[in-house]
């Protein structure tokens, strides 16, 4: 509060108060009182004043204080009415009425776009579990009718799974409580399954691919990690260089799992390195090379935090390594 | 020995020609449920050994028919889904399926699925050999067999012959045998695609077998 305004905004009750003094001396005097005695009785007047308005103001001060503190702390600003005592001075009350109000109209908004937004994610995931017959009926055509053209076909059909995948995802990283369980899994049957998902891509890039198995377990939601993978699998892929490689492997360190994604393609600069989580961000090479929606990484990045599996990328000019950690947690393994 | 009967019950008529295309393609009898009002009747009729369910169908619910079907058999019955939620897998799980895969699936999966359910409930002792042209190819112990003597094989070579063997007096493409071994994660390039079929040829000559895998320039291999 400002307390040069506090004062300012006194100045006409001072201004009356002076007035008063005044009119009051020269009737005391007009009746025969000695100068000494009302001095003494202005003295004593603006004294107390003076003491009273001093106290007055620290208390303001104070206590409006205190509500300011409490509106930082809270999340959602808008709900200090819920926290304030309904102010006892009837001007304020008003204001307290007006925030009050606000502070509904505000809520009745929120509630009504994330109602929008449920309904909307929904819609998504009822499109994306629709469209998946289709796709399944064009593979099985084209894998019953093998030819070159079919093979083509399937490369495109990869694709476009990939896409609904990655909006599915989309959709669910937002509002990820019911979407994920976990459950102990190999994780290697998750990297062939994420390769097989690639599969025409792979080929076609003609990607050497290298895998160094190990039977580690580790808890997570095996779909989530499968999409991950693939994600890093497509990075790999399109970042590449002639002869792209990709190694696969695994390690544990202390009481993680560490699964390692190593490719020998163009790399990441320096410079776009740490930005490389962003959304919509597509870097240099990103914007040499085309399909860089930006959207891959940024997505792995909040599905892993959402997971809380570490991922970590080092990347120079002869290849990235991107790594997943995985934390080995007892205390589930004796619960099973 | 009669090939294992497969009753499909699905409702899209795409998905269930071409699914009943890749069966018998792989050697099993297989049946189309059509009646969607009394499937439970048409499943006793037919009496498969396998089922695979789509959990989404008209009239009735997937898991309804497979609760149903677990009052009177215990045959296996694999879940199939467009929708990957948790509550859908649990269900399938509790309700007594056997497996559960969602849409689009690697075909090369389903089918290992199939084989490793019937294996199981049915204890079928799978023919582990192929012959061909008085060659014998040994799945178990991955060896191949000709006038007594035997050749040792890689896991590559073994998958390789496999597939010639499987489309044996047929033109195998190289994309093919390629995408054969994808499926089973092996997963090799086109030079050591070339690579591997020579060092059979090797072995082969070793033996005794000599122009057993034909170059068909352009087109693939033969035998």
């Amino acid at each position: 509060m400002n307390k040069k305004l506090y004062f300012k905004n006194l100045l006409p009750s001072f201004l009356l108060q002076i007035l008063c003094m005044l009119l009051l001396s020269l009737f005391l005097l007009a009746v025969g009182n000695s100068f000494d005695s009302i001095l003494f009785i202005l003295f004593t007047w603006i004294g107390i004043d003076f003491i009273i308005t001093s106290f007055a103001c620290q208390k303001r001060k104070k206590e409006l204080e205190k509500l300011l503190q409490l509106q930082e702390q809270l999340k959602e600003q808008y709900l200090i009415p819920e926290l304030m005592k309904i102010p006892e001075r009837a001007d304020d009350q008003v204001f307290y009425f007006l925030l009050k109000t606000a502070e509904k109209s505000m809520l009745e908004q929120i509630d009504q776009i994330r109602r929008e937004r449920m309904e909307y994610k929904e819609y998504i995931e009822q499109w994306i579990h629709e469209i998946k017959t289709p796709i399944t009926a064009i593979k099985l055509l084209c894998e019953n009718n093998r030819s070159p053209f079919t093979r083509d076909l399937l490369t495109e059909l990869e694709k476009i799974t990939r896409f609904t995948e990655q909006a599915l995802y989309y959709a669910r990283s937002e509002h990820t409580e019911k979407d994920y369980s976990i459950h102990e899994i190999r994780l290697f049957d998750i990297v062939h399954r994420a390769i097989s998902d690639n599969k025409y891509l792979l080929i076609k890039n003609n990607v050497t691919i290298e895998i160094t198995e190990s039977d580690d377990l580790v808890f997570s939601d095996e779909k989530w990690v499968q999409f991950i993978l693939n994600q890093i699998i497509i990075n790999a892929i399109q970042y590449r260089t002639k002869q792209p490689k990709i190694h696969i492997y695994a390690k544990q360190q202390a009481n993680q799992v560490c699964l390692f994604i190593k490719d020998n393609g163009i790399g990441i600069s320096a410079d776009d390195l740490p930005r490389v989580f962003e959304k919509g961000f597509t870097g240099k090479n990103g914007r040499i090379r085309q399909n860089a929606t930006g959207i891959g990484l940024y997505l792995c990045k909040r599905l892993c935090n959402k997971l809380e599996i570490g991922l970590d990328l080092t990347s120079d000019t002869n290849g990235t390594v991107i790594l997943l950690s995985f934390y080995i947690n007892h205390f589930i393994c004796q619960v099973q | 020995m009669n090939p294992n009967k497969i009753m499909i019950i699905e409702d899209d008529p795409i998905i269930q020609t071409e699914l009943k295309n890749l069966l018998i393609g792989n050697g099993y009898e297989v049946s189309v449920l059509s009646d969607f009002l009394n499937p439970v009747a048409n499943i006793k009729k037919y009496n498969p050994h396998l089922i695979i369910l789509d959990i989404k169908l008209p009239y009735i619910n997937g898991f309804s028919i497979c609760s149903e079907i677990r009052s009177f058999s215990d045959m296996p019955i694999i879940f199939v889904t467009s929708s990957d939620t948790d509550m859908d897998e649990l269900n399938s799980i509790m309700l007594g399926g056997d497996a559960f895969i969602t849409k689009p699936y690697h075909t090369a999966i389903l089918l290992a699925k199939i084989t490793s359910l019937l294996k199981r409930i049915y204890h079928t002792k799978q023919c582990m050999d192929y012959h061909w042209q008085g060659a014998v190819l040994h799945l178990e112990n991955s060896s191949l067999e000709y006038n007594n003597q035997k050749a040792e094989l890689t896991k590559n070579e073994l998958k390789i012959l496999s597939y010639l063997f499987k489309n044996a007096g047929k033109i195998c493409t190289r994309t093919d045998i390629i995408d054969d071994l994808w499926d089973n994660q092996l997963y090799i390039d086109d030079n050591a695609l070339s690579v591997n079929i020579n060092r059979i040829r090797d072995k082969l000559k070793e033996i005794g077998l000599n122009h057993f895998i034909q170059t068909k320039h352009r087109q693939g291999y033969l035998i």
